[in-house]
């Protein structure tokens, strides 16, 4: 089930900061630029959108939804990020 | 003066996405993935906030193609280095190819 606006900050003027900061503990999806999403618990980022995070699944969506499944830590290079979903499950396999 | 000056140091953007604010608009990515959702925040650096995001699904076979598939993606970061184009829900509409040569049968 995704979130909503309301439930999850109640502010006025939302950025990418204050939202992904919110996220840090908690389950995050990564859609890439390609065919690549990632899900895992968000342990931080920096100024570029790298990501440290654990826990992860990494999915590739062509093959019919292929699923591979890596543990402890991560860091995801930023360059290729094009949606993050907070508390998100990842896609349909 | 009618041109910006060099010399103005602060990054200005040359457009306001807070017209947009609550309402519905369609972003497209770098790779060719599309969106729509209701913007709810942005930064200079053209990061976006949508909420209620659908995200529109490519052809399999060709990649350009959208299909009528969609899914829901919720509350959703859209990353300023990959957008490459934003515009208001009701901005556009398909029509047919206006470039195709009619050819003498």
């Amino acid at each position: 089930m995704w979130l909503s606006c309301e439930q999850f900050l109640p502010s006025k003027l939302w950025s990418l900061q204050k939202l992904v900061d919110k996220c840090i503990g908690s389950r995050i999806h990564i859609v890439m630029k390609n065919d690549k999403e990632i899900v895992g618990t968000l342990l931080g980022f920096d100024d570029f959108v790298n990501m440290v995070l654990e826990d992860v699944t990494e999915f590739e969506i062509t093959p019919e939804g292929r699923r591979i499944t890596k543990l402890d830590q991560i860091l995801l290079n930023g360059n290729n990020i094009t949606m993050l979903i907070p508390g998100g499950e990842g896609p349909e396999v | 003066a009618p041109f910006r000056s060099q010399e103005k140091k602060k990054k200005e953007s040359i457009f306001d996405l807070s017209k947009y604010i609550d309402k519905p608009i369609r972003v497209k990515f770098q790779g060719g993935r599309e969106a729509s959702g209701v913007l709810k925040g942005f930064d200079p650096l053209l990061n976006l906030v949508l909420d209620g995001t659908i995200e529109y699904m490519r052809d399999p076979d060709d990649q350009y193609k959208l299909t009528e598939d969609t899914r829901q993606l919720g509350l959703v970061v859209c990353r300023g280095t990959a957008v490459v184009l934003i515009c208001p829900q009701d901005g556009m509409e398909a029509i047919p190819n206006p470039f195709i040569q009619q050819q003498d049968g």
